[in-house]
């Protein structure tokens, strides 16, 4: 018995330095996703790849860095960032400038021929000056209007003017996030205004207080102040949405694919979506446009096995992986044969995403742009209570936006 | 001659006769003192203390490696803080990027200052050490004993027992508080921000540029404008959640320990539960309660209260809300009312014991005397409770001026703010110096206004604590009060 014993223990012992050389040729990759919910849809993709590479053992270790935070989070220590991670296109400019984006040089053709070629918006969101830096890993992460078709016919959505005088007739309210500028954006590029990246790709360059041709930006703002001020709009970010939508006060709002089942719950039957409507401009009915947004997958350069770090990456975002990450996570695929499917062309969030992205912009716009615009939608929410000159409250949001805080 | 000569005068002659004894120590000692300007462990070889000088010498050695090969490389480089950008190039046959020997301007800010602060002790030890050995000549020629090495160590549980139980505090404080402070302190004088972002870039010494800019006064500069209206809000936020809790807390324990007052112990329990659940938790669920479109606003409008403030006024006619975290003047009044709920219940339990320990014969001759209550809580009560937290009200003060938690959990994400010259510097009416320094850091990258505005909390900070203490706590308070 006690040889035994003795034997088994030095099988064990044997087996275990086995399987610490194995580890040590093993390749060790870090990624990052943006939610616990994602975690079933990463694995599946590990185990994919794992099967897919059978003569290098990978050690693939995941973590959860939410999407708000993950740019920052990665700028503040490239070295202790994963090697690979999701994030929001927005956040691309930034961390290329931080130097943290390994240029893709892999397979480089491949990922722009299945992202719809150079010219499409994922290659838009993905590129800067013409190098790819990102993996596109999804195109729904923008916005549209979700509708109760109870309540509306295809050719009410169109206009927002119409949408608020039946919403109103019936007691009810219609939403747009207003006050958010990555949703009230789509006013002013609707009215030919600009706002965008400078050459040195941190800072801001801005026309929304001098342009006057075919719209001047003061006349973008009264028309959001009209629009704030109508019977059957409101102001709702994502959660005064969600609560609305909940206890039947909203019929029809602006949000995106994230908040498609709490409609689809409320509404039943009567869920529909479609692109954003048009609003009253200087008199005109003008086509509110849209941030096109996509998640898109990074490889830090910090990584020391940016080779294997590039593979797993471009790996997690062909067609297979969106596609299952489509089935878990109802997150539309960027992959234009993916997104020509069946099953996801069934699904309406993503087909209003689709109508809308036609009018949609890549968001290409530094971090100092946020606070400036988020002050303004503020003051336009509130109705301008002091009463400001508009052209005033242009030209200090438009300030904030293009200086560099000092 | 003022006092500031007088004082030079003396130091000058302190400073000299140091340098002057040194000398003297070096000419007048014998070959092995000599011997231990270049090899410090002689002169204790020449005693018989082989340890002792082995110790010494390894020492030096390392020190004689260490610093020229691990820290001169940053040190040389702390008056540019690096020249050398990170290039890459992708190596397709070995899979990995390649990169230039690139500089790291935070690594050698950093590994510079402890280099320097490494290079000053090695210093001040290699000085002392001299005059050591020739202490050890001169004893050895009078004769007189020579510690051995365990002579040596049983004295630093004897005679010299404070060096062993101070060594270790000492050595944490400068590792864990020096250094990190000195190095914080330098980034306010350099231009550490989103564009300069480290590893990748670098950033450079700018002087006062960026003081300047928190205090100068042009109308494009909207950050000196920021400052001010956080820094107003910051003193008056302190005073007021400070004074506001101690009333209640105290008010609070006197109701409680009334004597009319039954189930005295339900009433304290229900108030210590307040701080019994974690701020991050609670603070969070009433922000949510207190939100535009929170449980308490619907209350509110269901009651009537939304529309009664709307009549007097206190709300914009085209809200259905009240606006308590939306609406600056609002969200002061109700941050100060939850600080209240969070802050009043550990005053009353620290003013409870107090109040049981005044001494009953004091109140029991002073009723004799005819005072009411009234008298008696302002003559007596008040008076030994201040006497007794003064300290303890300071350090409210102070911890109030930092008091990150209550501002930042409260606000984030619900208070966007109308003013146009606070939006365009990231801050906010709400904002304490504090929160307002943590925004740049994490959510902006600006780290050289941050360190500019830690600079300026930490002399506040010890500005008030000084004099605080200075006034407040001096040994004979104790007679006075009685």
């Amino acid at each position: 018995m006690k040889k035994l014993i003795s034997l088994l223990m030095a099988m064990a012992l044997l087996l275990s330095c086995v399987g610490f050389a194995a580890a040590e040729d093993a390749v060790n990759l870090m990624v990052w996703i943006g939610g616990d919910k994602e975690t079933d849809w990463i694995n599946g993709v590990i185990e994919a790849f794992q099967a897919a590479n059978p003569d290098t053992t990978y050690n693939i270790t995941v973590g959860v860095v939410t999407y708000e935070t993950v740019g920052v989070t990665a700028l503040q220590d490239p070295e202790a960032t994963a090697d690979v991670f999701v994030f929001p296109d927005d956040r691309l400019h930034e961390l290329v400038r931080g130097g943290l984006l390994q240029p893709v040089v892999v397979d480089t053709e491949a990922v722009i021929e299945r992202n719809g070629g150079e010219g499409s918006g994922a290659m838009a969101a993905s590129m800067v000056d013409g190098q790819l830096y990102a993996y596109p890993l999804s195109a729904s992460n923008g916005y549209f209007m979700f509708y109760n078709s109870e309540y509306f016919t295809p050719e009410d959505v169109s206009s927002f003017d119409s949408m608020a005088k039946i919403a109103a007739e019936h007691g009810k309210q219609v939403s747009f996030p207003v006050m958010n500028p990555w949703y009230s954006y789509g006013f002013y590029a609707a009215a030919g205004l600009s706002v965008g990246l400078d050459e040195d790709g941190v800072s801001n360059v801005c026309d929304w207080n001098t342009k006057t041709d075919p719209f001047s930006g003061l006349q973008v703002l009264q028309a959001l102040l009209d629009l704030v001020a109508t019977p059957g709009f409101t102001d709702a970010d994502s959660d005064a949405f969600v609560a609305s939508v909940k206890d039947g006060s909203i019929i029809a709002g602006v949000s995106g694919t994230w908040n498609a089942n709490i409609a689809k719950e409320a509404w039943g039957d009567s869920y529909a979506a479609t692109k954003l409507p048009t609003y009253t401009l200087d008199g005109q009915q003008v086509q509110i446009r849209s941030f096109a947004g996509y998640k898109l997958v990074g490889v830090n350069s910090y990584s020391p096995n940016v080779g294997d770090a590039m593979d797993f990456a471009n790996f997690m975002t062909d067609y297979d992986s969106q596609m299952s990450r489509f089935i878990l996570l109802d997150d539309g695929p960027s992959n234009i044969q993916a997104a020509a499917s069946d099953e996801v062309m069934a699904n309406p969030a993503i087909a209003a995403l689709a109508a809308q992205s036609d009018f949609a912009d890549p968001q290409q716009v530094g971090g100092y742009f946020w606070e400036p615009a988020y002050t303004l939608g503020a003051i336009i929410v509130a109705g301008n209570p002091e009463g400001t000159d508009l052209q005033t409250l242009l030209d200090n949001t438009v300030a904030g936006i293009v200086t560099p805080i000092q | 001659m003022s006092a500031h000569d007088k004082r030079k005068a003396k130091c000058q002659p302190a400073a000299g006769r140091f340098f002057t004894s040194l000398i003297r120590d070096i000419r007048e000692g014998d070959i092995w003192v000599k011997l231990s300007l270049l090899v410090c462990g002689t002169g204790y070889f020449a005693r018989k203390q082989y340890v002792k000088g082995t110790i010494i010498t390894l020492l030096q050695a390392a020190l004689m490696i260490f610093i020229p090969t691990m820290l001169w490389p940053y040190m040389s480089k702390i008056g540019t803080l690096g020249t050398v950008q990170r290039e890459l190039v992708y190596n397709p046959v070995t899979r990995k990027n390649e990169t230039n020997d690139f500089d790291n301007s935070f690594k050698i800010l950093l590994f510079g200052i402890i280099g320097f602060i490494v290079v000053i002790t090695a210093v001040v030890l290699y000085i002392k050490n001299i005059r050591s050995v020739r202490r050890l000549q001169v004893r050895a020629e009078n004769h007189k004993h020579i510690d051995t090495f365990r002579e040596g160590c049983s004295q630093l549980f004897n005679k010299r027992f404070h060096f062993t139980l101070l060594s270790m505090p000492v050595l944490g404080v400068v590792v864990l508080v020096i250094v990190p402070l000195i190095v914080l302190f330098c980034v306010g004088f350099t231009n550490y921000d989103r564009n300069h972002l480290v590893p990748t870039h670098l950033f450079t010494w700018v002087g006062l540029e960026n003081f300047q800019s928190l205090f100068s006064q042009q109308l494009t500069d909207t950050f000196s404008y920021s400052f001010r209206v956080v820094l107003t809000w910051t003193l008056t936020w302190a005073f007021f959640a400070t004074v506001s809790t101690f009333f209640l807390g105290i008010f609070l324990a006197m109701f409680i320990n009334n004597r009319k007052t039954y189930l005295k112990r339900m009433w304290r329990t229900f108030f210590v539960v307040a701080i019994a659940v974690p701020q991050f938790i609670s603070l969070l669920l009433i922000r949510n309660f207190f939100a535009d479109t929170g449980i308490v606003n619907t209350i509110c409008r269901d009651v009537g209260i939304t529309q009664f403030f709307k009549n007097i006024g206190w709300i914009a006619p085209g809200l259905d809300y009240i606006p308590f975290l939306s609406n600056p003047q609002w969200a002061k009044a109700t941050i100060i009312c939850i600080n209240i709920w969070v802050g009043a219940p550990y005053i009353m339990l620290i003013t409870t014991g107090i109040l049981l320990n005044i001494p009953q014969e004091l109140i029991e001759s002073a009723q004799v005397d005819g005072a009411n209550g009234f008298k008696i809580f302002t003559h007596i009560k008040m008076p030994y409770i201040l006497f007794t937290t003064g300290p303890f009200l300071i350090m409210q003060f102070i911890g109030n001026l930092n008091n990150f938690n209550i501002i930042y959990l409260l606000t984030q994400e619900v208070y966007v703010t109308q003013n146009q010259a606070l939006a365009a510097s990231n801050a906010k009416e709400v904002d304490l110096l504090i929160t307002w320094l943590y925004r740049l850091t994490q959510e902006h990258s600006n780290y050289k206004m941050a360190s500019v505005i830690g600079i300026l909390v930490f002399i506040m900070t010890a500005a008030c604590a000084l004099l605080a203490f200075n006034r407040i706590i001096r040994g004979n308070r104790e007679e006075n009060f009685q």
